[in-house]
């Protein structure tokens, strides 16, 4: 049950991360906006952390056959994602905290290397936990200043996804509960619910003022 | 508190007033966008020109003084511009 929920949400992940990407990337080649520029590295990091995933679930259900995914691909499918969330939350203006000098920057990743994979799985967790949720307030605060309701859909997205990786964090604690599939369901919903405003964009070629001319 | 905007929204209300609200058929007067859009006349200017270069505005003489009217490229532009505003708006974002 959890193997095929598994396979539905990353599924679903990397259809609706690939979907969102491309229409951001579409409005930057055509508008130049350095927003939509972040939105579409964003949603394209977030598809490629599900698709890595996915693929580590298909190669091990098809060809490893091992009863369980790779720690790594799972713990790197994630890191990907985080690196998604952290541009979305980067896009409602959170500034850049890495260090200034070329010391700290080359420091910085050490940490990385010395802790397992199943400890850098809970970092990524609980920092894309902090982006998701910070994305999702300042979105329904716009929503707040101009009330598009497109935006309260992007928000329980966000909260969701947030209120889903929190769970799957928090399920290593209680590992044979119900938490962590409870964590796939809650994000498959946050990832259709992101996906439901972003649908009904046209990108069908609008003839502009037919009469006008 | 004045809202902040962006290069694009100053860009876009520039085509959008050479759009819907000009002062004659010939194309608004740099003092009129320059009222219109709220933006200094050193900052005009050099948008109007890079917008003239990339073919989203006309440049006509017009009684010796410059007049600028929206092209078909500025009309698309314009078009995928509220398009993809409205979708950043979705994320609680300005595009």
């Amino acid at each position: 049950m959890e193997f095929l929920l598994e396979n539905i949400l990353n599924l679903i992940g990397f259809l609706v991360g690939l979907g969102i990407g491309v229409m951001s990337l579409i409005g930057f080649r055509n508008t130049g906006s350095p927003t939509l520029f972040r939105l579409s590295i964003a949603f394209f990091s977030i598809s490629a952390g599900f698709c890595v995933i996915w693929v580590g679930f298909l190669v091990e259900d098809f060809i490893l056959k091992s009863g369980s995914i790779e720690r790594w691909v799972q713990t790197l499918g994630i890191a990907i994602q985080t690196v998604g969330y952290f541009f979305i939350a980067f896009s409602h203006s959170i500034k850049s905290f890495f260090p200034k000098t070329k010391y700290f920057r080359s420091v910085i990743i050490f940490p990385l290397f010395l802790v397992s994979s199943v400890q850098l799985e809970h970092l990524f967790r609980s920092v894309g936990f902090i982006l998701l949720a910070y994305g999702a307030i300042e979105t329904i605060l716009s929503y707040f200043e101009n009330k598009n309701k497109g935006a309260i859909s992007v928000s329980v997205g966000l909260s969701l996804l947030a209120l889903g990786e929190f769970l799957g964090w928090y399920s290593f604690v209680f590992p044979e509960s119900i938490l962590y599939s409870a964590s796939l369901i809650i994000k498959i919903g946050g990832l259709i619910a992101l996906f439901i405003p972003v649908s009904k964009v046209p990108l069908t070629k609008i003839k502009f003022d037919a009469d006008f001319d | 508190m004045a809202e902040y905007r962006t290069h694009i929204k100053i860009i876009g209300d520039i085509l959008s007033t050479t759009r819907d609200d000009l002062q004659d058929e010939d194309g608004a007067s740099v003092t009129y966008l320059i009222r219109k859009a709220n933006v200094s006349h050193s900052r005009i200017s050099r948008i109007l020109k890079t917008l003239v270069s990339q073919g989203l505005l006309e440049q006509v003489q017009c009684d010796g003084a410059s007049k600028y009217k929206i092209s078909q490229n500025g009309r698309e532009f314009l078009q995928a511009y509220y398009k993809f505003t409205s979708f950043a708006d979705n994320f609680g974002l300005n595009i």
